[in-house]
């Protein structure tokens, strides 16, 4: 039985106007299709346009050209309240740096992922606990970002990405400020989230070792999913 | 409560230019109440004491020296010489001028005896509301006195009791409740025959004082000026020059208090703008984080409004407090003000929040409109 296909990406451009005149196509006529519950992983040299494509998938970004077909909705076309709404409520993201606020704890970074939806205060605390302690941070509930290792900092992340029960996980090069015990670590977290929720992952990474937790590998080159690629992990 | 737990968190983070800003907002704040109080203050200390007996001028010829013993013309404690009470027809006829009414003003010791037309109710030393107990006097009064409260309380002094004033005898038919800052503020009160009667020298026809109203409050200057042109040596005393009496009164008018309060909250604002830009252009890699995890313009404009709303509502506490204590420090002796007037402190207060708004409004609009993956891109 074919699975439900969630994302579909059809002749996908986008295309940056350079002040000298040229045209950088960092993602270029891409075609793609992932199946609901799929871990999959890009792989690509950097510069290859793999988290301008994360960022289009996410609707943090516009297409220049084609379409970005999200659980069935066309999310090029979304005006601007529904593309937030599309942010809030089906992709969540794990950013290289973590991206936390400084000055929240632990816990706060992940309500203020909750904050926008009409949550009451004390549901709103407990499910942010309840992810804080489903990554194994429980005692580290009250600790500011800078109070945590860099390892820790992620996990936050991750329970913060997880906070509105997304459909989609975008890892956005997830291990890269990671050793690799700690990287492992994150990416089993992550897999765990996802088989157990039913997410869709969509990672972008360098790591050789997510080959250990993901469905399918993509290779990435000047903005195009090669048919025949060189692995440039191996 | 999380918008509120991150816009303190986030003020605590920046505190040097919160600090900055809310003191912006303190002085706002305390300056409309400090200057506001203080030309209301001023306002009530030149008008009331003409407004209390209904006058806008008082006119009298000043008196050089000062008569001894029996007795003196006097008005608002100046000594005066006393004129013909057919004057106030003349003085009537001058452009502008509604009514003039006759008062004889005389002191002897520390008694100072007022003798009044108590046909005229609208202006004159006293009016029928002054009165507390027995009535207020008639023509046809020709020994019955009014006499102070508190004066006849002083000397055990009942309706009815007698009292005498040089060669006047009267017999008390009315107690009044004469405010301090009434300028005409006497102890003995009574038709003005028998006022002219009682004093030792034939006194028939004189008066020392006129009480003058007029029908525009703007043309006081033009009418003193010709009663002045017209009657060498005559003094007519107005608000103004009773404002240059007064001490302890900061001598402005609310007008005046009201522009410099403006131009104060304007260059704050401009300032917490500059602020407010610096502190949205240090967090628009946060503002591309939460964008990123789902919030919309409205919830960044918001939480820009919280610190905001935070940061105007202790700066316009902390200067209602400063203002209110320097009003108290400046008005604290002054009988009839206002220290802590809640119409003041609750304009002080709006104006540190339209001012707050104002200032994070672009600021606002700027994060707001920031590209989420530019955002996040910035460092």
């Amino acid at each position: 039985m074919q699975k439900n296909i969630i994302i579909q990406l059809d002749q996908l451009t986008k295309t940056y106007h350079l002040k000298t005149g040229e045209q950088i196509h960092a993602v270029n006529n891409l075609n793609l299709t992932i199946p609901q519950g799929e871990f999959c992983t890009i792989i690509g040299a950097s510069g290859s346009g793999k988290t301008t494509l994360l960022n289009l998938i996410g609707g943090l970004d516009k297409p220049t050209s084609g379409s970005v077909i999200v659980d069935g909705e066309d999310i090029s076309k979304l005006n601007e309240r529904d593309t937030v709404k599309f942010r809030r409520e089906k992709v969540g993201f794990v950013f290289q740096s973590f991206n936390l606020i400084q000055t929240l704890t632990a816990t706060e970074n992940i309500e203020a992922a909750l904050a926008p939806s009409e949550m009451a205060d004390s549901e709103r605390i407990n499910h942010a606990l309840t992810l804080l302690e489903s990554v194994g941070l429980k005692s580290r509930i009250n600790h500011l970002p800078n109070e945590l290792s860099a390892g820790e900092q992620q996990r936050v992340a991750i329970a913060r990405a997880l906070a509105n029960k997304p459909k989609i996980l975008l890892l956005d090069e997830p291990t890269g400020n990671l050793d690799t015990a700690t990287g492992k670590e994150i990416m089993k977290i992550c897999h765990c989230a996802s088989k157990q929720n039913g997410q869709t992952v969509l990672a972008v990474t360098h790591a050789s070792y997510v080959k250990e937790f993901t469905d399918r590998l993509l290779y990435m080159q000047d903005g195009k999913i090669q048919t025949n690629p060189v692995d440039p992990i191996n | 409560m999380i918008p509120y737990s991150y816009a303190l968190k986030e003020m605590r983070r920046r505190k040097h230019r919160t600090i900055v800003n809310v003191i912006g907002f303190i002085i706002v704040v305390a300056t409309l109440v400090t200057l506001v109080s203080t030309a209301r203050a001023w306002d009530t200390s030149t008008s009331q004491p003409l407004k209390q007996i209904g006058t806008d001028l008082i006119l009298i010829y000043s008196a050089p020296v000062v008569p001894s013993g029996t007795g003196c013309f006097i008005a608002n404690h100046l000594f005066s010489f006393p004129f013909e009470q057919s004057s106030m027809t003349e003085i009537q006829q001058v452009e502008g001028i509604k009514n003039a009414v006759p008062i004889l003003m005389h002191r002897m010791g520390a008694v100072v005896f007022v003798g009044f037309d108590p046909e005229e109710k609208e202006t004159n030393a006293i009016l029928p509301n002054n009165i507390v107990e027995g009535r207020y006097l008639t023509s046809e009064d020709t020994n019955a006195a009014i006499v102070d409260y508190e004066y006849a309380k002083l000397n055990n002094l009942t309706i009815g009791s007698p009292i005498n004033y040089i060669k006047g005898k009267f017999q008390i038919v009315g107690l009044a409740n004469i405010d301090a800052a009434n300028i005409l503020k006497s102890h003995i009160y009574v038709n003005l025959p028998a006022g002219q009667n009682a004093l030792p020298e034939n006194n028939t026809g004189l008066v020392n004082v006129a009480l003058i109203s007029v029908y525009d409050p703007r043309d006081v200057p033009k009418v003193s000026q010709e009663l002045i042109d017209k009657w060498a040596g005559a003094t007519p005393i107005a608000a103004t020059d009773l404002a240059a009496s007064t001490s302890n009164v900061l001598k402005i008018n609310e007008q005046t208090a009201w522009n410099i309060s403006i131009i104060v909250a304007v260059v704050t604002v401009l300032f917490t703008i500059r602020t407010q830009v610096s502190t949205v252009s240090e967090r628009t890699h946060e503002i591309g984080i939460l964008k990123a995890i789902g919030w919309s313009k409205s919830n960044i404009v918001n939480q820009i409004f919280i610190e905001s709303a935070i940061q105007t509502g202790v700066g316009g506490l902390i200067g209602c407090i400063i203002g209110v204590g320097l009003t108290w420090y400046l008005l604290g002796s002054m009988s009839g003000v206002t220290i802590a007037d809640p119409l003041i402190l609750a304009a002080g207060f709006l104006l540190a929040l339209i001012s707050g708004i104002v200032a994070s409004a672009y600021p606002a609009w700027k994060a707001a409109k920031l590209s989420p993956t530019e955002a996040l891109r910035a460092i």
